[in-house]
């Protein structure tokens, strides 16, 4: 056996496996999105099976491109990850520096900080949506009645009750509609990812150069200064990988989706799929191929920044 | 450090108490979970009860009744140990070809492997359901979800181990084939015991993603093969009626896993990173 022999052969059960993972499901959704293949197609039954008989060429990715729901399930896709992108590195980046200096139960507050991370998503879900933003039964309903009643029992009181008398009556919100259930996959989110900023902002911050610090002190450099031009730079790296990673994460988000709104509120583009995934297999498809494009995009940058970061 | 002992009193107190308060909000969510779990469904919802309330543990003495519990949780638990197992059997040896005698298409190789994590599930989920339902016939199965399992986190795994297998010195290993050992004994005699550490918290952490994984696990079994995450996520009964019973069962999947956690924080910063932070 040669010198080179061995090691491929090492390597070669993971290659092939993770070439099987994904080229052979990827090849057939892109052979679907090329032909009609519709489940519960009562007037054409021949398109209930996959032919290559039923060639539409690109007629699926002109139906989706042309759908009004695929244009609104990436404005969601875009809008969610987004939004959570830029609360989880602002808090996560307070938080980190908050906790970066020695003070009594440090490791306690750590410990508690992190937690969140690992919840189920199923059950980060069922907790917000239920026990927390439940319009009359969570917290929410519960705290909106509270302020309710206490408002409504200071009107009458002498002095201060006309203060009382001008605010409205609050309504709660319902995080289930259409219009709010992204709000609500935005807060469980940012409240679950937001420990994973914190772990990596602060793991970087124990790296900082102290006595970089301490000479920009000598030289009467102010706090506002020493973040801008030292701490900044210094976050710049793990910063964009906090970036780039929860993209690639959130922009598959599913389970918390489905459970805040079962179907019936913001979709993103991943259960956009699963719902035309229930019958019209070829747009479902056509819809993948185009989510696969813009994880791609994301993925470019993510790879070469790793790629330089990583391999020197 | 002379210099950050010059703190005025007001920031030696108020910016720890800040941080005490942001980690107690940050748990609070968690803390009301496991404290409605011990709550009756009734008084789960009442406002008068918010605080003051007898515990029960009728929650979870209920738990096998009313969810099938134990059924759910051996799937969960007995397909991410051998997803975990499968990864590492197939990771440990390709990390260490790629650490000790790497070629030019190494890098390329790394990055690839990285790419297939960031391919959306939901993509391909139709094709999967098609071809193991339809062709191999191992939908809902035990098999299916541990090799899914498997494939999902082997790009981490193998990241996680490279990154680990890199921070041995060459010289050591070469020793070793100085002194004629075989390849194998050289993974089981100087590569495990030296990096230990790092297999260790790589299984670690893959088994806490295999757990918490809910996209393929859910979507490719209905019954016989359903994890916990199947068992919260179909969870459709009107729940505002059952929040007690609904919490225990929460607490119980996620228990666990978040004490598990606890013990690998720094782990998950190279593991999520891919080894970029360290």
């Amino acid at each position: 056996m040669s010198k080179r022999t061995l090691p491929r052969l090492l390597q070669t059960p993971a290659v092939l496996l993770l070439l099987v993972w994904m080229l052979v499901p990827l090849s057939i959704t892109l052979y679907f999105s090329f032909i009609r293949y519709v489940l519960a197609s009562l007037n054409r039954p021949e398109w209930t099976t996959p032919s290559i008989t039923n060639w539409r060429g690109l007629g699926n990715y002109i139906f989706v491109w042309n759908n009004d729901g695929f244009w609104l399930a990436i404005y969601n896709s875009v809008f969610i990850v987004t939004s959570i992108i830029v609360l989880t590195v602002v808090l996560g980046l307070a938080t980190a520096i908050l906790v970066n200096r020695s003070f009594p139960g440090r490791g306690i507050v750590r410990v508690l900080l992190i937690s969140p991370f690992f919840v189920m998503p199923a059950v980060n879900a069922v907790l917000w949506i239920n026990m927390i933003l439940d319009p009359v039964l969570g917290l929410q309903g519960i705290a909106v009645s509270g302020i309710n009643e206490f408002s409504e029992n200071m009107r009458s009181a002498p002095l201060i009750g006309w203060f009382f008398s001008l605010w409205p009556e609050l309504t709660p919100i319902s995080f289930r509609a259409s219009q709010t259930s992204a709000i609500a996959v935005i807060m469980m989110v940012t409240w679950q990812w937001t420990p994973f900023a914190v772990l990596i902002f602060m793991t970087s911050l124990q790296s900082e150069d102290q006595q970089q610090k301490e000479a920009a002190i000598l030289d009467g450099a102010g706090k506002w200064a020493m973040f801008r031009f030292l701490t900044l730079p210094h976050l710049a790296r793990p910063m964009s990988i906090v970036v780039m990673i929860q993209a690639i994460f959130h922009l598959s988000l599913y389970a918390e989706i489905e459970i805040v709104s079962r179907g019936n509120g913001n979709k993103n583009l991943p259960y956009l799929i699963g719902e035309m995934a229930t019958n019209n297999i070829g747009a479902a498809s056509a819809t993948g191929i185009f989510a696969v494009i813009l994880a791609n995009i994301f993925a470019i940058f993510l790879l070469r920044m790793i790629s330089k970061s990583l391999m020197e | 450090m002379a210099i950050v002992a010059e703190q005025s009193r007001f920031s030696r107190i108020f910016w720890p108490t800040l941080a005490w308060i942001t980690a107690i909000v940050v748990f609070f969510p968690i803390f009301w979970l496991v404290f409605t779990s011990f709550k009756t469904d009734a008084d789960a919802v009442k406002p008068e009860f918010l605080f003051k309330f007898t515990p029960t543990l009728e929650n979870y003495s209920n738990m096998v009744d009313n969810y099938d519990y134990w059924r759910f949780a051996g799937n969960s638990i007995i397909t991410s140990v051998f997803a975990t197992i499968f990864a590492l059997v197939v990771g440990v040896p390709c990390a260490y070809a790629m650490a000790f005698d790497p070629t030019r298409a190494t890098k390329d190789v790394l990055m690839w492997m990285l790419s297939t994590k960031m391919l959306p599930a939901a993509a391909v989920l139709y094709p999967m359901t098609f071809l193991t339902k339809n062709f191999l016939g191992i939908y809902d199965t035990k098999f299916l979800v541990i090799v899914v399992l498997m494939l999902v986190n082997l790009p981490i795994v193998i990241w996680m181990l490279f990154s680990y297998f890199k921070e041995i010195p060459k010289e050591i290993i070469e020793a070793g084939k100085m002194d004629g050992v075989d390849t194998w004994g050289e993974i089981k005699e100087i590569l495990i015991p030296l990096a230990w550490g790092g297999i260790a918290s790589t299984a670690l952490l893959t088994f806490i993603f295999c757990w918490n994984e809910a996209y393929w696990t859910v979507r490719l079994t209905t019954t016989d093969a359903a994890t916990l995450s199947s068992l919260i996520e179909g969870n459709r009964a009107p729940e505002g009626l059952f929040f007690g019973r609904l919490s225990a069962v929460s607490t119980a999947a996620i228990g666990p896993i978040v004490v598990l956690g606890w013990f690998c924080q720094k782990q998950l910063v190279r593991g999520l990173t891919f080894g970029a932070v360290k």
